[in-house]
């Protein structure tokens, strides 16, 4: 069957070969990423990132690094395709994503390149399930220019303590506002709904607080329908990373550790509300 | 700050609340001097919830001197500050409620584990005192059992079963499904039959049975199994509220849920409202004077004999209230909401008359101004009320 | 007309209200047979359901601790009804801890199957509860539509995978598709294919088995003799005719078939030791 005969990439004609023993550790990390149908795969030597937009305001990247793996092959320095993320999804899952210890898919994605269909053969339990999705030409991804040196303020916490807050989140609000400042009330969500508004405050010195540099205080908007798909992400992670830069713009870093410990990254960007408008 | 309530979190104001929400939209809060009061109605006005937490149940317990204070929110609201009951009890460690009336706002702010503060600030708009009234002592019918008898009985009743009714005799207690006559060849009818000694109390001095709608009685049995209270239920004759309550030494809850009035009644009534279509708007209705024309009526109840009944008023607010047209329960409440209702009940008064349906009398009584504002002390004699408010046109 | 059967054993009463859900799951109304030794639920395909048949077939005796019935006359001892599944399910979900469960037909305001149950208390009487299911009585000219419908004459027929492992694949491909191909050959093979502009899913069990289906099988002694094993048999069937099929199944049956006559219909067949369902699904063009 495909997935015992691994190491022969090289007589194959595909550009790219990944393998996985645990489809999960895929599935789950392309989940939390998933609020649109379109996802951009760009594959390089060090791993595959995954990239999914909304309305060019909002940009979420999930990262699996080449060692997560069991196989990684790739023949050209950058692989790009785009895919149907919600299919790709169904396909990863078709042994229905069993998270009982000792079962699990192996995967074996392949992909020929430019015009071919993105191949994945899952076996579990001895069934083999083989799925060809289609595939288009890459968008480029916006650039959301946010880089470390302009950070002006950054908090770590662990994912625990936001976690409450999000799932309480007014959902009747339109935004989402972010507080942080080296003074009361150091770190601040807040929401305006129809009924008021709500203020979560996290101190400084927290337990939950791994680190805490905020060098200005800043209040920034952000819309709520933006953020909320970053749930998901932060249901699956252990730790995250909150920055904003001198622009208001918004990086929110998950740590997630997958089944077998491994440690991927999913991040995502947002503009400030003000920003949209100006558009 | 006018009022502050200070307790260490207990889940129980949480379950509560939550409890409300299965009977009404909004939430209505009174700071008393017997402790805060939180009721709910629903939108048919057939039935009714009051929570009362004792001050002390409260660690600090301030309200306003002078003058009552009270207001009204959407529930979802303020379920949404103990939104995850289960994390709740492991995150918060204190919980404050506060008051603002200058800012219109009300304010409950959950001190949680690892220093993280939750501030809701929950506008709120001004409202009338809510209150049903019922007098329980009164009635006939008393029985006491733990929750789950009544939570064994009510799971065999499909979720979307609507209303139940309850026949007693001197030893038994029966549970049936509510069937309208002409389903009754398609529908499956279902039948409990519950022993005296299944009860902790069992008292019964009228032999009859009385319908009333299941989904309030789950929202009820869902805060009293979980907090494992005994309930008690009063009911008396087929018209008039059956009444569910619980207590233990800080709070009391009850539940006043309308009940069907028999076949006989039913007739009566509909072709008696044929013949005599609802009087037009009251102007003093109209007017926003709401409070002098319930202190009129309230008052008018007191004395009790049903040759001082009052006029015509009883029957005004009757045929006004609030009153969708599909609802099954034809309920009369004094309404408080004048202004975002009037428009509404005056259409309907015009164009379709009084729902074509069982007569019910659900009686919510009577508000009376703040200054003179009492207690949640039951007016006494509301059978006079409940059952001749019609006639009292003729 | 009479019926009346008694359950005391309370795996007994578990299983039916088992059997009971299953058939629920299949179909909103059905036909219940009752005969002196066996119950029977039957749906005749028509084209109101999706052209879907079902043929479930109980033994009374591995149920019931008491049953008697009296049917129409003493040559066609049987009684015909149509009941709602759903109802007598939900009935027997809330008397599982009960220490009797009575079924009865009566005749209330309607007629109706009555389940009757003794519930174990604390106190010295029992607590009883009644549910009254209306059923319509189907008349004796009408029976003929109720038949057992006999085995077609299919090209493969082959055993099923482990049904959760197949509901798992179904229940994706839905996500996806709304037809899927089911093929099978002699060679214990089974394919499980949908294609739509997105993308192409198929899903190869191999190593199923063919039952030996002998004498009493398909007309001419079996396909099996002049049939290529690697050839398969197939058929396209609306998803969700299948998906309601592996979603009933609450306990792996000791036995599950499918039968495949080729672009025609796809014929399930689950054994349990006392319980037999038969499902057949048309194919679609």
């Amino acid at each position: 069957m495909p997935l015992s005969t691994q190491s022969q990439a090289d007589d194959e004609p595909y550009v790219l070969v990944a393998s996985l023993d645990n489809a999960r550790n895929l599935s789950n990390i392309l989940k939390s990423i998933t609020f649109k149908d379109h996802a951009i795969f760009s594959a390089t030597p060090n791993g595959l990132k995954v990239t999914v937009e909304d309305s060019k305001c909002m940009q979420a990247n999930a990262f699996i690094q080449a060692d997560i793996f069991q196989e990684f092959t790739i023949k050209e320095d950058l692989v790009g395709f785009q895919v149907n993320l919600t299919v790709l999804l169904d396909c990863l899952n078709i042994f229905g994503g069993s998270t009982v210890q000792g079962v699990s898919t192996a995967l074996r994605m392949c992909y020929r390149g430019y015009g071919y269909p993105l191949t994945l053969f899952l076996e579990e339990g001895g069934v083999v399930t083989v799925c060809k999705i289609n595939t288009q030409e890459p968008e480029e991804p916006v650039d959301f220019d946010f880089c470390s040196n302009n950070v002006t303020n950054k908090v770590i916490l662990l994912s625990e303590s936001l976690k409450e807050a999000f799932s309480e989140l007014d959902m009747t609000s339109e935004v989402l506002q972010i507080t942080m400042s080296p003074s009361q009330p150091y770190f601040r969500l807040s929401t305006f709904g129809n009924s008021g508004n709500a203020h979560y405050d996290y101190p400084k010195d927290s337990e939950m607080m791994e680190l805490f540099r905020c060098t200005t205080t800043q209040t920034n908007r952000y819309k709520m329908s933006l953020l909320k798909p970053s749930t998901k992400a932060l249901a699956l992670s252990c730790k995250v990373s909150v920055r904003t830069d001198s622009r208001g713009f918004l990086s929110l870093q998950y740590l997630v550790r997958n089944d077998d410990g491994q440690i991927c990254f999913v991040e995502y960007y947002c503009c400030p509300d003000e920003e949209v408008e100006e558009e | 700050m006018l009022c502050i309530c200070v307790c260490v979190y207990r889940p129980v104001l949480a379950k509560a609340i939550h409890s409300l929400s299965r009977i009404g939209d909004e939430l209505y809060v009174e700071p008393q001097d017997d402790g805060l009061a939180l009721r709910s109605v629903n939108s048919s006005r057939s039935a009714y919830a009051c929570f009362l937490f004792a001050p002390l149940f409260f660690s600090r317990y301030t309200i306003p001197s002078g003058h009552a204070f009270r207001c009204k929110m959407a529930i979802k609201s303020v379920q949404a500050v103990f939104r995850s009951l289960a994390s709740l009890e492991k995150t918060v460690e204190k919980c404050h409620i506060g008051l603002d009336e200058k800012k219109n706002r009300l304010t409950f702010t959950l001190h949680c584990k690892h220093g993280l503060l939750k501030t809701h600030n929950l506008s709120f708009q001004d409202s009338e005192s809510l209150q049903a009234v019922f007098d329980k002592d009164s009635y006939g019918n008393v029985f006491r059992s733990h929750p789950r008898l009544l939570v064994d009985t009510v799971v065999h009743f499909p979720p979307s079963l609507e209303e139940v009714t309850v026949s007693v005799s001197d030893e038994r207690m029966w549970v049936r499904n509510h069937v309208e006559e002409e389903d009754r060849s398609k529908s499956m009818l279902t039948e409990l039959c519950l022993a005296s000694d299944e009860f902790d109390h069992f008292a019964v001095t009228t032999q009859n049975s009385v319908t009333f709608c299941l989904k309030e009685l789950r929202g009820m049995l869902v805060f009293a199994e979980s907090t494992g209270l005994p309930v008690s239920m009063y009911f008396d004759e087929p018209g008039s509220p059956l009444v569910l309550s619980v207590t233990d030494s800080v709070l009391e809850g009850n539940f006043v849920l309308a009940t069907l009035s028999d076949d006989s009644n039913h007739r009566k009534n509909n072709s008696r409202r044929e013949q005599t279509p609802p009087p037009p708007p009251n102007d003093d209705f109209m007017d926003d004077d709401m409070d002098s024309y319930l202190i009129a009526m309230d008052t008018s109840i007191a004395p009790g004999p049903s040759a001082t009944r009052p006029p015509t008023p009883p029957l005004a607010v009757s045929t006004y209230s609030k009153q969708p047209a599909a609802a099954n329960h034809r309920s009369r409440l004094i309404a408080e909401e004048q202004e975002e209702e009037e428009e509404e009940e005056a259409e309907l008064a015009d164009s379709a008359g009084p729902p074509n349906k069982k007569f019910c009398s659900l009686f919510f009584g009577s508000v009376l101004p703040p200054s003179s504002q009492t207690s949640t002390q039951p007016v006494t004699n509301q059978e006079v009320l409940a059952s001749d408010s019609e006639d009292d046109e003729q | 007309m009479k019926f009346r059967g008694k359950i005391i054993d309370v795996a007994c009463l578990n299983h039916f209200t088992r059997v009971v859900t299953t058939i629920s799951k299949l179909t909103k109304i059905c036909v219940l047979r009752l005969t002196p030794d066996n119950l029977f639920f039957v749906l005749s395909g028509k084209v109101a359901n999706g052209g879907v048949s079902m043929w479930c077939e109980l033994s009374q005796a591995n149920f019931f601790d008491e049953y008697q019935m009296e049917g129409v006359s003493s040559e066609d001892n049987e009684i015909c009804l149509e009941v709602t599944p759903e109802n007598l399910s939900r009935a027997l979900k809330t008397v599982q801890n009960a220490k009797a469960v009575k079924l009865k037909l009566t005749k209330k305001h309607c007629p109706c199957l009555t389940i009757a149950a003794e519930l174990p208390t604390l106190s010295s009487i029992s607590r009883v509860v009644t549910h009254d299911v209306p059923v319509d009585v189907i008349p004796r000219r009408l029976w003929h539509e109720f038949k057992e419908p006999s085995m077609p004459d299919f090209d493969v027929s082959i055993y099923l995978p482990p049904l959760k492992t197949m509901k798992n694949v179904v229940d994706r491909m839905k996500n996806l598709s709304n037809f899927l191909v089911m093929e099978a050959n002699l060679n214990g093979e089974m394919n499980l294919k949908i294609e739509t502009d997105l993308v192409s899913v198929t899903t190869h069990f191999k190593d199923l088995g063919n039952p030996p289906w002998g004498d009493d099988a398909s007309q001419d002694g079996g396909p099996s003799q002049s049939r290529d094993p690697e050839d398969m048999a197939q058929a396209r069937v609306d998803i969700r005719k299948l998906q309601q099929f592996l979603m009933g199944q609450q306990v792996n049956p000791s036995k599950a078939m499918c039968n495949i006559v080729h672009e025609r219909v796809v014929h399930l067949i689950l054994l349990h030791e006392d319980v037999s369902l038969q499902y057949f699904i048309p194919a679609v063009a």
